[in-house]
């Protein structure tokens, strides 16, 4: 669940970000957020991951108050949320498996735990073949299903992907939404931030369009693919 | 923590000692050198003190005292000197004993000389060991202020030398570990920025997955105390080696020590369990310390 109240953000040297955003995600919707370069989506993401605190309103996030919420506290409220990256941030050194388990190796999981949700992960995102596989040997559709293994194997409540089709070819990248959609058929709230509006209007659902600071539409349209 | 995982960021900290291996070998190096530097300091200044000590327990305060003073006036005088805090042994030797004792030293050519003498010239006098010489100007002046006393004779020269050598040594061995100790957390701060920055990645994957500061942290802590420890291993067998040539050089050659009046040097043995601790010690800590503060400066947690 991601809940703005009037939120604005204004960086500290002044530049307006967001003015009086209102934003309601109830847990389980799937919901794209469009919009132009430096429109606000970076700083929305960023708010919701507790990187930045607003300068003004309310932010709850599954079932954090973000303004009350203690420093100490951030990595709490971060292993509900997984994120996806447009640029991946795999480790390169790190094999595919690894890479994934590395994740649960830095919230402190018991190694038995690792060792059995690890390649279950692995095999839902269909790259079961590729565990011993590193990074730089996979296409980068590949890899961003790596990162979204990652981001997907503690189990979050909410899944972020900045732009995740950014580096991908654009046959795969129907494949990555396919894939958050799945995930999201589960049960997890998706939250997937994108550029591409063929994407967009070939699945349709939520759209949310930041313009200048300030949600200009937010509105359930009907995809190509229903047709 | 679970075990695996302190063995996880143990194992951790050792690859960052790897991947940033020139960096690490630098930081080795110059933390060994400092360590060396401030150990050899010590312990010159350790052998000196040592040797001052040894002055100290041979060093006597001759007291002459008037001719003809009443034998009450030298009881008295005995009494006194023994009282000052700075005294802890007081021996009589009266004029027959000096005249003894030359007469012994001399030849017969000069004992010739000395037979048209009937009275005996030489004064009755105490003869004092002090406790502390560098205390020594301040007691004969207490001494000279006494009823009786004809006049004080002390080497207070040889005295005030070994005192000044040990406090040049004091101001060289506090500058030096002030400096040193500077140096040493510049380059930990360096090292760790550089590691820091070799996993970047890895430390924003951290972050974004919800990893706690410690455990982003420790890795760090532990590549940098890891260095610490090597360096001090490093220092205390190069001090070893050097302390044991050192000594067996100058002990050969006695000649030095019978100038000084001193006939050693502290052993190894000695102070091989201390300079192993102190070595550790202060690698570790200063590690540590500079581990903490660089990973508190450089890592954005």
């Amino acid at each position: 669940m991601v809940e703005f109240k009037n939120v604005s953000y204004t960086y500290p040297n002044g530049q307006h970000a967001l003015s009086k955003v209102n934003l309601d995600i109830s847990d389980g919707e799937f919901a794209f957020v469009v919009g132009a370069s430096g429109a606000g989506k970076s700083t929305l993401i960023k708010l919701i991951l507790r990187e930045l605190t607003a300068t003004q309103g309310e932010i709850h996030v599954n079932g954090f108050d973000l303004n009350k919420l203690k420093p100490r506290k951030v990595p709490e409220l971060r292993r509900t949320i997984g994120v996806v990256f447009q640029d991946f941030r795999l480790i390169p050194n790190l094999t595919v498996y690894d890479n994934v388990a590395f994740a649960l190796r830095a919230i402190d999981a018991p190694t038995k735990y690792i060792r059995s949700r690890v390649p279950y992960v692995i095999s839902l995102v269909g790259l079961a073949q590729k565990a011993k596989s590193y990074p730089n040997d996979l296409s980068g559709g590949e890899q961003q299903r790596v990162a979204l293994a990652r981001a997907l194997v503690n189990d979050p409540q909410l899944i972020i992907a900045d732009e995740p089709t950014g580096n991908v070819d654009p046959a795969r990248s129907f494949e990555i939404v396919d894939l958050l959609k799945g995930i999201n058929a589960c049960g997890t709230t998706v939250l997937m931030v994108t550029h591409q509006h063929d994407l967009v209007r070939y699945f349709g659902g939520r759209i949310i369009n930041i313009n200048t600071g300030e949600i200009v539409f937010d509105e359930v349209i009907g995809g190509a693919d229903e047709a | 923590m679970r075990p695996n995982s302190v063995k996880y960021l143990v194992g951790q900290g050792f690859r960052g000692i790897w991947y940033n291996r020139i960096n690490s070998f630098a930081s080795l190096c110059i933390i060994t050198i400092s360590l060396l530097m401030v150990g050899v300091c010590v312990l010159l200044g350790a052998n000196i003190n040592e040797m001052i000590g040894a002055i100290e327990d041979k060093n006597e305060v001759v007291v002459i005292i008037e001719d003809g003073a009443p034998d009450n006036n030298i009881t008295l005088l005995g009494e006194q000197l023994a009282e000052n805090d700075n005294i802890f042994e007081v021996t009589f030797y009266s004029k027959d004993e000096a005249w003894e004792e030359m007469q012994e030293s001399m030849t017969d050519e000069e004992k010739s000389l000395f037979e048209l003498i009937e009275d005996n010239p030489l004064p009755d006098s105490y003869k004092c060991r002090v406790s502390d010489i560098t205390l020594l100007d301040e007691t004969v002046a207490e001494i000279e202020q006494l009823q009786s006393v004809e006049s004080v004779s002390a080497s207070t020269e040889f005295a005030s030398i070994l005192i000044s050598i040990r406090n040049i040594f004091g101001v060289l061995f506090t500058a030096l570990t002030a400096a040193l100790i500077v140096v040493c957390f510049v380059i930990i701060s360096n090292t760790t920025r550089t590691s820091v920055y070799a996993r970047r990645r890895e430390i924003n994957i951290m972050r974004y997955v919800g990893a706690s500061k410690s455990f982003i942290r420790i890795p760090f802590f532990v590549e940098g105390v890891a260095l610490g420890t090597l360096s001090s291993i490093i220092a205390y067998l190069l001090t070893w080696l050097a302390y044991v040539n050192v000594y067996d050089t100058l002990s050969q050659d006695f000649e030095i020590w019978t100038i000084f009046g001193v006939n050693g040097l502290i052993t190894w043995s000695d102070i091989a369990v201390v300079t192993a601790i102190a070595y550790l010690v202060a690698g570790i800590v200063i590690s540590a310390i500079g581990t903490v503060f660089s990973t508190r400066k450089h890592l954005n947690v």
